[in-house]
């Protein structure tokens, strides 16, 4: 076919050609648009419990996250975070994954919450090649498997029992009951507590793994209430602390300390039970009164926003997308994002973190653990020494 | 002691699970519909109870009197507008408009109350009696017992001596003859799902005290509610009565002589036992399994 046989006989040349500048700016403003390779805003996931029976906590961190984006924002980075639900589930959270590095083009992934989805996922990162920072899952074997792209923000289960038998040892207790909701976390927990335990000599009296969510518990705290523990060492989330700490209270356990190993004994909401919180010990990630910079003011600011006081869920949330978004910077793909995050070193309301190879562990920042004390209605950081302003209230008593 | 105290809460926690069962039933009963939106109705009874102790100062017990007809008037409405339009379509549609229902409550809630558990906490929730041998009962359990109990009586006095209880009982038992003895079928469908609203909608004020509530708190129920319901007979109110302490003394047993991680196996191991054995149920009637 001749060229000439596509045009137009009988052209209007003006109309003409303003049709052509026309179609020339028009490309070139679409051209303009695209964002360059290396120089668009950065593009994170971020997999969380929205929903579900972690979704309580799971709000925590997603409220940290959102300041995160903000605040990247008021400093003119820009970043956009594609957020996925995997309602605590492990299949949903490995699919949200996958669409996240394959559909949505992300360069790292923040999440998931839970220790049993953050593994699976974990298991295909070095698969894909993408880097997934863990903000908040505790399970030891995430970090143990020698991952490339998997890193972790916050500290692993074995401290959780670490800070909080380092707490009470000097009181020399003697004997332990273990009750645990049975998830990846909680049983992790208790494996390393056993080991952490039977160190300090202490002897194992009861050992109740329960299923999340039941109403009653009351045999189960009988049971324990008659071996007299003088520890009684809990993994909890959300409202089930309160459950157990009420049916305690309800049957008379009183050991000489209730040691709280899930996040169920740091919140707010347990904080307001006045008649059955105080005294209780619980071991955290983060607590606003340490002198990490910007720890004060990320407290002042998140319960200015959301109303509530921030958990340690949202202080690591918070951190790890402001960590992944700043190593995201400047390097132009995953690969330069791994190495990024590998070699880099950042001091903001988590404290020091560093992601280092230590004790079987890899990329793992090796965070030091908090252990408060509910007194007088509020949490007082009471170990180790160099953060806490209170001393430890021992035994307990109701 | 162990044994003492585990008795008791397993009869004061199955006391609930009664409730909540017997709801069930009675809707399976009269329209042959299996609910699954019962959770969500108890969680519905849950919030009811924790708004209204928390914007008016109401007790939850004594706001069972405003509970009560407000969840009975809601059901009735729901069976009116979209459960009764199914009830003589295949039960795949009933199942799924059901769960279709249970969703939307769920959801609806979650945008309307957060995820955050709420914890109903009155003067008495940690409160109990101490009795010789070192056993406490449950201030709350025991009044929601002694509850339970009142409402069975009076359930079954409705059914046993009432007129409509006696229409309800005939629809129950044959739907058509029931018809054509001149029964308002359709009127006791909405009457029994009324009905059966308002009971999961007590369970779960009641509950409320003692647990947590959240969008999805009535799922935990679901399960045993069903559990409970075949366990005791599919229709049968007693039945359910009869199965939920069973399964709250079952559950309290083997949580203090074997272990909590068991008790929901050992439940359902109870539960194939009595079916392979007598498979309509302790008290379902010939024909019904």
């Amino acid at each position: 076919m001749h060229l000439e046989s596509c045009i137009p006989l009988n052209l209007n040349r003006p109309i003409f050609m303003k049709n052509i500048l026309l179609a020339i700016t028009a490309a070139f403003m679409l051209f303009l648009a695209l964002p360059a390779q290396g120089a668009g805003p950065v593009r994170i996931g971020f997999i969380n419990s929205i929903t579900g029976k972690e979704a309580q906590i799971g709000e925590n961190l997603t409220n940290g996250a959102a300041m995160a984006v903000d605040d990247l924002k008021a400093k003119r980075v820009q970043v956009i975070m594609v957020q996925e639900d995997d309602g605590g589930d492990p299949k949903t959270a490995l699919a949200a994954y996958e669409k996240l590095v394959t559909r949505d083009g992300v360069i790292g992934v923040v999440g998931p919450y839970t220790s049993a989805s953050a593994n699976v996922v974990a298991s295909r990162a070095d698969q894909y090649q993408v880097p997934l920072l863990v903000p908040a899952a505790a399970k030891e074997e995430i970090t143990m498997k020698g991952y490339k792209n998997v890193f972790r923000l916050n500290a692993p289960a074995d401290v959780y029992s670490k800070v909080l038998l380092s707490t009470v040892a000097p009181y020399r207790p003697k004997t332990i009951a273990y009750v645990y909701a049975a998830t990846d976390f909680g049983v992790s927990t208790v494996r390393t507590a056993q080991v952490n335990a039977a160190a300090m000599g202490l002897r194992e009296v009861a050992n109740e793994k329960y299923q999340q969510g039941q109403p009653d518990y009351r045999a189960t705290l009988a049971k324990v209430k008659a071996v007299r523990p003088d520890l009684v060492f809990l993994v909890s989330y959300d409202a089930d602390a309160i459950l157990l700490m009420r049916q305690a209270r309800e049957i008379g356990l009183t050991p000489k300390a209730f040691l709280g190993a899930g996040a169920g004994y740091t919140t707010a909401q347990f904080a307001q039970q006045k008649d059955i919180s105080p005294l209780v010990i619980s071991a955290t990630q983060w607590t606003d009164d340490v002198n990490w910079p910007g720890a004060a003011d990320f407290a002042v600011r998140y319960k200015a926003r959301f109303g509530k006081e921030p958990t340690y869920h949202a202080a690591c949330a918070y951190e790890a997308v402001r960590i992944m978004t700043m190593s995201a910077l400047n390097a132009r793909d995953s690969r330069a994002l791994c190495a990024a995050l590998k070699a880099g070193s950042w001091n903001g309301i988590m404290g020091p973190v560093r992601f280092t190879s230590y004790g079987g562990f890899t990329n793992q920042n090796n965070h030091p653990m908090l252990v408060q004390q509910l007194q007088g209605g509020k949490y007082e950081t009471v170990y180790p020494a160099q953060f806490s302003r209170k001393k430890l209230v021992y035994p307990y008593k109701r | 002691m162990l044994f003492f105290q585990s008795l008791i809460s397993g009869i004061l926690t199955g006391g609930v699970y009664a409730l909540a069962a017997m709801g069930m039933s009675l809707v399976f009963g009269v329209m042959n519909i299996s609910n699954f939106a019962h959770g969500e109705l108890m969680m519905l009874g849950m919030y009811l109870a924790y708004y209204l102790f928390i914007l008016f100062n109401i007790d939850p017990f004594i706001a069972l009197l405003i509970i009560m007809p407000l969840t009975f008037g809601f059901g009735y409405a729901v069976e009116k507008t979209m459960i009764g339009r199914v009830i003589d379509h295949p039960s795949e549609n009933q199942i799924l408009l059901t769960v279709g229902f249970g969703l939307i409550m769920s959801n609806t809630a979650l945008l309307a109350f957060t995820s955050d558990p709420k914890i109903l906490t009155t003067s008495y929730s940690s409160s109990s009696i101490s009795l010789p041998g070192d056993i406490s009962v449950s201030i709350p359990m025991l009044l929601s017992f002694i509850i339970t109990c009142a409402l069975t009586a009076a359930l079954y006095l409705f059914l046993a001596k009432t007129k409509t209880g006696m229409a309800l009982r005939a629809t129950s038992q044959n739907r058509e003859a029931a018809q054509l003895m001149g029964i308002d079928v359709s009127r006791m469908s909405s009457i029994a799902f009324g009905t059966g609203t308002l009971l999961a909608a007590s369970a779960g004020a009641m509950i409320a005290q003692t647990y947590y509530i959240d969008p999805f708190a009535g799922h935990t129920f679901l399960l045993k509610s069903f559990t409970i319901c075949v366990l005791g007979g599919l229709g049968s109110v007693i039945g359910a009565a009869v199965g939920g302490i069973v399964i709250g003394l079952v559950e309290a047993m083997s949580s203090a002589y074997l272990s909590t991680d068991w008790k929901d196996v050992v439940v359902f191991v109870l539960f194939l036992a009595i079916l392979l054995l007598r498979p309509r149920g302790l008290f379902g009637r010939k024909g019904e399994q």
